[in-house]
């Protein structure tokens, strides 16, 4: 129980931190988001009454303790551009990163455990040299520019999904999911490279361990030990590269959802900064640290369910 | 050799009996995992499968009877519309989403005149202070409510603020009452007497029984809002009770919100955007034979923006030397691919005869010119300036980076400091913090509020431009009844523009649409309209 309250004080600690570096952040830049929605010409008395309307006439301050107090009820306030409650925004644009990011990271295990193992078969052979100069190779490519290629060669050129076209889960859930799967596989790509990697190099770590050495002088063949020992016993610094690639990713890949044209949590948020949109900013900005806390969280009792060595403390 | 693994906290070394038990535990935990494994693969298999089928493919249907109605289509647009209320409605993004949900007294038409609309007829006094319009009857609201003339004194009162005080449109701001008068008329009375009012009354008319027009957007217009969805899509569905006969031909318009004109462009091509307007002329040139290229006058003043009330262009010989320092030309050129039309004044040829076309090569591209004008100045070495631009805009910094290689040739060196478009609206053009700027100003289709944003006072008035007798001639037009005096006015204001060098005002750009094959009738209009109600899918049997 200590664990859960140590966690839990330490979310409480991140979402106030975050939300006073946000407050400063938009306190310090310039922009005035009632002149950003009725744009250039808007008369001053138009931008008195909208100004009115939405309390930007409020010291922010002021505005910023409002917010707070608001907070701390679970009422996020209302998004000064979309007039809509920003739990409401949040829970429309979730569902859409967080599918993006579970098959993200899925496509991520899925190809890089295999490629891991096959890599850690015979180090220093062609097939591991290979896979070591692919994995370099794609994990240099900048995100936006593996997105752009996407589009243009398996989108434009090959034909394989329509680019841009996004299906709304309301309207069709398979549908949905098959116009995430590209985006999905644009933002695993980099993270299989640097998995597959860690994997070999945990892997190639433990074979050289003595209980390993041990159990095959005992007769134990090499797939068995592999499979028994020796990958199970390397989980566990795959775990936290993981927790690291979860968090990264369920955070919304900003690159991926702009150029797949995906209406997740980043383009809102690029939005809300562009517009100045204070309570949606601050509401994305605490889904985001939350998020990572959590998925830390999750990493300790997946750590603790792998190696019961590891006591959660 | 031993290594420890930093996240392996405990000893590698097991005892005989725990190897064995481990076995046994992991080979169950193997096994869950296989099985998942197998899931996952069929699972991820299935959707790669559906992605590939072409049943995604096709985002616009035609009807499929051979007639040239119904079907769907897609718009693409790269601003997050924020307001659907028609009377705060003030972005230009905006308003072309509702220009088909909402209707006003009268409407603009492509060739930029008022058509009466909501109204059957019109007439305004001698004096100018009193408009009555005869309002069109058996006109429904989306809601099925039929329009009276009690919506149409609620929407102009709300409009012009009469009950609350401030208006929510400034222009209506002289109002005095709006009274029913007649048979089925309504009248709108001045407190000043004005003669040009009239292209500010497409003030839309809304049911005064809807309290939340912004929430419940409801109007006469020939489609009805259906839904929108946060960085998705706005949809719009046919208004079949629509008063005009013949039209709309849609039965839905989806306005597809994209991130920025490059995913918007790369959609177009991929098949799931039908209409893209004010796209790039270079961007325009690389679509295929699935498109028609459509374009038209535009209405908008590109503007190298001198603040006149900032050293050094507080100079009037260096703002001067500016004008002969820019080739237009060449700028169009490399900029438009060409598809604009160079200005000297502010105002654009699309404004017919309010558009002095006197003025056309005032300034002829002379750098000898400009490197003495600014020796007359005190720069006989040029001198070091910034040009802030909004980043968002790629349009303004490439105009920018040009002007500054023009610039160059006559000493004067301009350092482009980009900046993002909240931060644009607030240095540049709410508190005047800057040398020179490029920007498209865009205006309601009337002379005097393209005009008016260079008197002295105005709050618009970001270029800080200062002419005693720009003001006068200017508040002087208003309360003229005859139009061929107000024309002759407004075109002298625009030679004042140029005898006072105001800034570099350079191109008038085209508005180029893409229109994929198989669509036919859309219309580009000289204002920031997209009008759908016309577009239909070429028919099968004609």
């Amino acid at each position: 129980m200590n664990y859960f309250l140590k966690r839990t004080i330490q979310l409480i600690c991140t979402l106030i931190t975050v939300s006073i570096i946000t407050f400063c952040a938009f306190y310090v830049i310039p922009g005035d988001p009632a002149r950003v929605i009725l744009g250039p010409d808007a008369s001053d008395e138009q931008m008195d009454n909208l100004r009115e309307d939405l309390g930007l006439n409020r010291s922010f301050p002021v505005r910023y303790f409002r917010w707070v107090s608001g907070a701390l009820t679970g009422d996020l306030g209302k998004s000064l551009t979309f007039r809509q409650p920003v739990s409401e925004l949040l829970g429309q644009k979730l569902p859409v990163t967080l599918s993006l990011a579970a098959m993200a990271l899925l496509i991520t295990m899925l190809i890089s455990f295999p490629l891991g193992i096959l890599a850690s078969g015979r180090p220093g052979k062609f097939l591991d040299q290979l896979l070591s100069v692919l994995g370099n190779i794609f994990f240099s490519f900048p995100p936006f520019v593996l997105a752009l290629l996407m589009t243009l060669l398996l989108g434009l050129t090959l034909k394989l999904f329509v680019a841009g076209e996004y299906i709304s889960f309301t309207e069709s859930v398979p549908g949905f999911l098959a116009s995430l799967f590209f985006p999905a596989l644009a933002v695993a790509v980099p993270k299989i490279a640097i998995s597959q990697k860690f994997l070999r190099a945990s892997i190639l770590a433990e074979k050289n361990k003595e209980y390993v050495r041990a159990a095959k002088s005992r007769g134990l063949s090499d797939t068995k030990a592999m499979v028994l020992h020796i990958i199970p016993n390397s989980l566990v610094p795959i775990i936290t590269v993981f927790t690291i690639i979860a968090s990264e990713i369920l955070g919304g890949s900003l690159v991926v959802e702009m150029v797949f044209n995906i209406p997740g949590i980043s383009r809102l948020l690029i939005t809300a900064i562009n517009v100045r949109d204070f309570p949606l900013t601050q509401g994305i900005v605490l889904y985001l640290a939350g998020m990572t806390v959590i998925v830390y969280f999750l990493a300790d009792i997946l750590h603790s369910l792998v190696d019961p060595r590891i006591r959660l403390k | 050799m031993l290594k420890y693994n930093k996240m392996n906290m405990g000893e590698d070394v097991r005892g005989e009996g725990e190897v064995s038990m481990q076995c046994l535990r992991i080979g169950r935990r193997l096994q869950v995992l296989r099985c998942a494994c197998l899931v996952i693969t069929l699972f991820l298999f299935t959707f790669s499968q559906l992605s590939c089928a072409p049943l995604f493919r096709t985002a616009s249907r035609a009807p499929d009877d051979g007639s040239i109605y119904g079907g769907e289509v897609v718009v693409g647009i790269t601003q997050e519309p924020t307001l659907f209320d028609p009377h705060t409605v003030v972005a230009a993004g905006d308003e072309e989403i509702i220009f088909n949900i909402f209707e006003g007294l009268v409407k603009c038409t492509p060739d930029g005149h008022f058509e009466p609309a909501l109204a059957i007829d019109y007439s305004i006094s001698e004096d100018a202070m009193t408009y009555t319009f005869l309002i069109r009857s058996g006109v429904r609201f989306h809601n099925g409510e039929v329009m009276t003339r009690e919506d149409v004194v609620y929407s102009i009162r709300r409009a012009a603020g009469l009950d609350t005080g401030t208006p929510l449109r400034s222009e209506l701001s002289d109002i005095q009452s709006v009274t029913l008068s007649g048979e089925n008329e309504v009248s709108i009375v001045l407190n000043e007497p004005d003669a040009e009012l009239l292209p500010f009354l497409n003030v839309a008319i809304i049911p005064r029984s809807v309290s939340d027009i912004n929430d419940t957007p409801i109007g006469t217009g020939p489609f009805k809002f259906s839904s929108y969805r946060v960085s998705e899509s706005v949809i719009l569905v046919r208004n079949d009770d629509y008063w005009q006969e013949g039209i709309p031909y849609l039965n839905k318009v989806t306005f597809k919100i994209t991130a920025d004109m490059n995913t918007a462009f790369m959609q177009l091509r991929s098949g799931s955007i039908d209409i893209f307007p004010y796209l790039d002329p270079e961007k325009a040139s690389q679509l295929t034979d699935d498109f028609q290229i459509i374009s038209g006058e535009s209405d908008m003043i590109h503007v190298f923006a001198l603040n006149n009330a900032v050293a050094p262009f507080d100079n009037p010989k260096v703002r001067e030397a500016m004008n002969y320092a820019v080739d237009r030309e060449s700028l169009i050129s490399l900029l438009m691919s060409g598809e604009g039309t160079m200005i000297f004044s502010g105002m654009s040829p699309a404004m017919g005869s309010y558009y002095n076309e006197s003025l056309e090569n005032a300034y002829r591209y002379d750098p000898g010119k400009a490197v003495e004008l600014l020796e007359q100045a005190g720069f006989p070495d040029g001198f070091q300036a910034t040009v802030t631009v909004p980043s968002n805009y790629a349009h303004h910094v490439n105009a920018a980076t040009i002007i500054a290689d023009q610039l160059r040739k006559v000493g004067v060196e301009l350092t482009i400091v980009s900046v993002d478009w909240a931060t644009w609206l607030e240095k540049v053009y709410t508190d005047r913090d800057y040398q020179s700027t490029v920007i498209a100003l865009t205006s309601e289709f009337a002379p005097r509020d393209v005009l008016n944003r260079y008197v002295s006072d105005a709050h618009n008035n970001f270029i800080g431009f200062n002419s005693k007798e720009y003001d006068r001639i200017f508040s002087s037009i208003r309360s003229e009844p005859d139009e061929d005096e107000r024309i002759l006015a407004y075109r002298r204001l625009q030679e004042i523009l140029v005898s006072e060098n105001a800034s570099v005002f350079f191109q008038d750009p085209r508005n180029i649409v893409a229109v994929r094959n198989g669509l036919i009738g859309y219309v580009v209009y000289p204002v920031y309209v997209q009008d759908l109600s016309v577009v239909h899918y070429e028919g099968a049997k004609e």
